[in-house]
């Protein structure tokens, strides 16, 4: 490159720099003129820069005393730019002198600020950034309620509050689903959706390629179309632009690809094949039925002017006609319309908030702590500040000096902040479970940056301003008077509440944590019910109307029998809902020989058809009666295996085992069946969850669809995995068996995100208790130092080495303990953040609270103890003549 | 007063001295990369230079500069009588503590 410019950095640098008038022209001279003779290239302009950058470097903190014929014509103030300039080499050069303390101070501030970027980053990323659609305010989220918790719609309920709704410019339904892709080596499973033909229109998205769905293709019998993600086209497609019009192979149906969406959509969790829902609407897919929630639900765009609460309550209003007009199916349903940003990360919203706090604390810490420090040194640098002062310094000269230190350092903090933040955030994406919301579009951006520039200026402020304040008080005079080792009272009453807040902030992240482990303690010990050690869990589905019921039952079967035959596995059994991952199945039912409550107080259970196997293969306690076996087929009579809640509930006091129930609404057809047994609960939602009530069936009289394996092996679980997948195998070809995982994994995952909280609250307070300890330390060894003569005297007349010790002691734990009642009162009020995150144990808990009071105050002792314990050996002879 | 001079300082007073009239800042800058093998950055060289003028070791004068610097004038230094006396007392100092060492210290070629 050979413009005949001077680099622009490098001469606007100059023009700020260099001297006025002939000195700064023969310099810049000199510059273009050996740039020019080199001919302009790369190297030369680099040249160019650097001894820009040196020269500048070198005017900019050379002694303001500058033009040098005037040297000794400066007396009073320097102004403007080069007063600035002149502070800025006075504060280099301080914080040179001492690098140790700016090496602390930096490490605490670039913690403080990098650990709150990088978490603000994840804030911003999936809390407040909008969505990446166009005018992502108007997108809602459109569910139905059933006694006032989020259920999906009835797929006529839908298109009743469709046809009526006026809230909206467009409403789309979609519901997820999974593809078994077939054709390649081997059949894998891909997540996908059934969209209404206008979803994507909803969005405002278009795609890459390809058309989208129009409402021809959204109906049943319509040649089957499908839309798919860049993902999939790139990885097992090549890719390939002539990919529209070639056929998608699925183990339910071919589709024809239509489309590609653009790169990096992503709607709820990652998904590759989008398919129209109308093409499932069939008169036996059930969808028709009012009653039925198959996981239906809806994206809209309001209308512009309308907002979410006109469009809740225009819900509330057809949601009341259609319980009226179906009182049988819509009894205690209404409507729900949430934003669509608030829906797709309500999951994850309690944790990120509890982390922002606790990040939050962790940085005014570190601000504070930083603060104590300068304190601390502003104490020992006042001999330098006293001089300065009766030497003509004013004392708003001073304050400025000082925090002209504090802004370079807090600048520099905030540098070094922002590059942890890019560690700690690729760590933190790695870290987070790949369920998390968003998480693909965190990322440091210019609002990080923001945050992280606003954070270091206000910790500049705020720690900057206690040594200032304290450095613009008190007599020059007295200053320079005092020798340096008399002991002044003001640092230190600064310095003792820099101590007490940081106290009071330790013991908030510290109550946070125990809380967290408590709550980690309380799931862990939970008793599930089964034995989750060595069995094996995955999921097949056996999709398309090739598989009716009885083909069903077969495949079961001797699934089940090569199973069990299998070396590594003792038993195995299938069920449709697997413990702790949660019911797949909740109806309503009715109970035989009682009257028949109102609709709306109909209860409901969790269905679960399992194999005879089930109950031994999982370690489930039976209670009364029998588990199903032999007897129990096909055209036996209709039975089922209840658990304690559901026998407690509708049976309170009496045998439950001979009663009878049936699935489903009282005029319906399924048939009664009559409770053989009785087993303990298990946990089915979830580790934290009440156990619902629930009814087994007999695999073999109600044949799912989509069965999950379970094995009791007697080797390392997923060392049996692939002895299961070759048993899949050998049955059928075409089916992949998927989420292939022991159970403890599985619920290990299930408390994910109390672990996420509990370990970077963890963190966070052992920091934070480091760095109260280290910093109470300092205060008493500081103190301790300053009175060196007093204790000298106080020892010479007679005082004991104890009462040294117990006098500084006291006076640390006064601190200490003044601070941990203020962070109690805290954190009785904070904690109630961290309220949904926490199990079996109460926000405000008292033993949680004093354990961690005590932590604290054992802690501080230790802190104070040693320092004092030196106090108390002073020699008063070498005390006194030191002075 | 007799002012003790710098290593670096020398270096530039002798150069100003070689060069003569082409005594300039670029000018100096190549001189003692060429004959003294240092490359120094450009900033401490002004502030050498601006330093020695404090001490009175130097004085410049200004030329006007040509196309090839943008009429951008030139600060052509030359070296003061204090300068020669400073340089004179420095290599005074250096042969008394040369003296006697010639021994130890002569190439073995």
């Amino acid at each position: 490159m050979t413009s005949g410019r001077p680099p622009r950095v490098a001469a606007w640098l100059l023009r700020r720099t260099l001297p006025p008038r002939d000195a700064g022209a023969a310099i810049l001279g000199d510059l273009i003129e050996e740039l020019e003779s080199s001919g302009h290239t790369r190297a030369a302009r680099r040249r160019f820069s650097r001894q820009a950058w040196s020269i500048a470097l070198r005017y900019a903190l050379r002694p303001v005393p500058q033009p040098p014929r005037s040297s000794t014509s400066q007396r009073g103030e320097p102004m403007g730019f080069d007063a600035l300039r002149q502070d800025l080499r006075f504060a280099v050069r301080a914080i040179a002198k001492r690098p140790s303390f700016a090496i602390v101070v930096l490490a605490m501030l670039s913690l403080g600020i990098g650990a709150s970027t990088a978490i603000f980053s994840v804030v911003n990323g999936i809390l407040l950034r909008p969505l990446p659609y166009a005018q992502p305010d108007r997108l809602v989220y459109a569910s139905e309620t059933e006694r006032g918790g989020r259920m999906s719609f009835g797929y006529p309920n839908y298109i009743d509050y469709r046809d009526r709704a006026q809230s909206f410019e467009s409403l789309a339904c979609h519901q997820g689903e999974s593809f078994t892709v077939v054709g390649a080596a081997k059949p894998r499973r891909v997540d996908g959706r059934l969209v209404c033909w206008n979803f994507f229109s909803v969005l405002g998205l278009r795609p890459q390629l390809g058309r989208t769905f129009t409402s021809a293709d959204d109906r049943v019998g319509a040649p089957p179309v499908a839309m798919i993600s860049d993902r999939l086209w790139k990885q097992d497609l090549g890719g390939d632009v002539a990919v529209v019009g070639r056929t998608l192979k699925t183990s339910e149906l071919r589709f024809t690809i239509i489309g590609v969406l653009p790169a990096g959509f992503r709607f709820s969790r990652p998904e590759d094949i989008f398919v129209p829902l109308g093409l499932t609407v069939t008169p036996d897919s059930g969808m028709l039925d009012r009653g039925n929630h198959f996981g239906l639900y809806a994206i809209g765009r309001l209308k512009a002017g309308v907002s979410v609460r006109q469009a809740q309550a225009e819900a509330d209003h057809i949601f009341a006609d259609l319980t009226r007009a179906y009182p049988n199916t819509n009894s205690t349903n209404g409507g729900r319309i949430v934003l669509l940003r608030d829906r797709l990360v309500d999951q994850i919203r309690d944790t990120l908030v509890v982390l922002m706090c606790a990040v939050g604390f962790l940085l005014l810490l570190a601000c504070v702590n930083v603060a104590n420090l300068l304190v601390a040194r502003g104490a020992a640098r006042q001999h330098e500040l006293a001089i300065r002062t009766a030497l003509g310094g004013t004392r708003w000269r001073l304050v400025r000096q000082l925090l002209v230190e504090s802004t370079l350092l807090s600048a520099a903090g905030g540098a070094l902040g922002v590059v942890l933040a890019g560690w700690l955030l690729t760590l933190l994406v790695a870290i987070a479970p790949p369920d998390v919301p968003r998480i693909h579009e965190v990322s440091l951006d210019r609002m990080s940056l923001l945050f992280a520039t606003a954070a270091a200026a206000a910790c500049g402020l705020v720690f900057g301003a206690f040594p200032a304040i304290q450095a613009s008080g008190g007599g020059r005079l007295h200053l320079l008077a005092r020798a340096s080792r008399t002991s002044s009272v003001s640092p230190h009453r600064t310095r003792r509440a820099l101590m007490v807040v940081e106290m009071a902030l330790a013991l908030v992240l510290l109550a946070g944590c125990g809380l967290m482990a408590r709550t980690m303690i309380g799931l862990n010990a939970v008793n599930p019910g089964f034995r989750p050690d060595h069995l094996l869990t995955g999921r097949i589905t056996l999709s398309g109307s090739a598989w009716i019921p009885d083909r069903r039952r077969a495949f079961f079967d001797s699934l089940l029998a090569k199973l069990d035959a299998t070396p590594g596995i003792s038993l195995a059994a299938l069920t449709l809902s697997l413990p702790i991952e949660g019911s797949q199945w909740g109806s309503i039912f009715t109970v035989a020989n009682k009257p028949v409550p109102p609709r709306d107080k109909l209860p409901g259970a969790a269905f679960v058809p399992a194999s005879a196997s089930y109950l031994s293969t999982m370690g489930i306690r039976l209670v009364r009666g029998r588990p199903f076996d032999s007897r129990d087929g096909r055209d036996s009579a209709p039975v089922t295996v209840i658990n304690e809640s559901l026998a407690r509930t509708l049976w309170p006091g009496e045998d439950a085992v001979g009663k009878r129930l049936k699935q489903g609404w009282p005029e319906g057809d399924s048939p009664w069946r009559e409770v053989i047994g009785v087993v303990s609960d298990i946990k089915l939602e979830g580790v934290d969850q009440d156990t619902p009530m629930q009814a087994f069936l007999p695999l073999t009289q109600e044949p799912p669809r989509s069965v999950a394996i379970v094995a009791r092996t007697s080797v390392d679980p997923m060392n049996a995995a692939r002895d299961v997948e070759t048993v899949v195998e050998s049955l059928d070809k075409d089916l992949p068996v998927t989420k292939m995982q022991p159970m403890t994994v599985l619920m290990s995952d299930a408390i994910s995100r109390q672990r996420l909280s509990m370990v970077v609250l963890a963190v966070f307070a052992l920091v934070a208790l480091l760095v109260a300890a280290v910093g109470l330390y300092g205060v008493v060894a500081h103190s301790v130092t300053e009175r060196t003569r007093e204790i000298g005297v106080r020892m010479a007349l007679g005082a004991e080495g104890r009462q040294v010790l117990r006098l500084f002691v006291r006076q640390g734990l006064l601190t200490a303990a003044s601070g941990t009642a203020i962070g109690l009162v805290g954190a009785a009020g904070l904690t109630r953040v961290l309220e949904s995150l926490l199990f079996g144990v109460k926000p405000t808990d008292p033993l949680t609270l004093g354990v961690v009071a005590a932590l604290l105050l054992a802690v501080a002792l230790v802190a104070c103890y040693v320092p004092a314990r030196r106090a108390a050996r002073i020699d008063p002879l070498i005390a006194l003549r030191a002075d | 007063m007799q002012t003790s001079l710098g290593e670096l300082e020398q270096l530039v007073l002798l150069a100003v001295l070689r060069l003569g009239s082409e005594a300039y800042g670029l000018g100096i800058a190549r001189e003692l990369e060429r004959e003294a093998a240092r490359r120094l950055s450009r900033g401490a060289l002004y502030t050498t230079l601006d330093r020695l003028e404090l001490k009175g070791l130097v004085r410049w004068k200004l030329e006007a500069g040509g196309a090839d610097r943008r009429g951008l004038p030139r600060r052509v230094y030359t070296v003061s009588a204090r300068g020669v006396v400073a340089l004179r007392a420095s290599q005074r100092v250096l042969h008394r503590m040369w003296r006697g060492l010639e021994d130890v210290l002569k190439e073995s070629s």
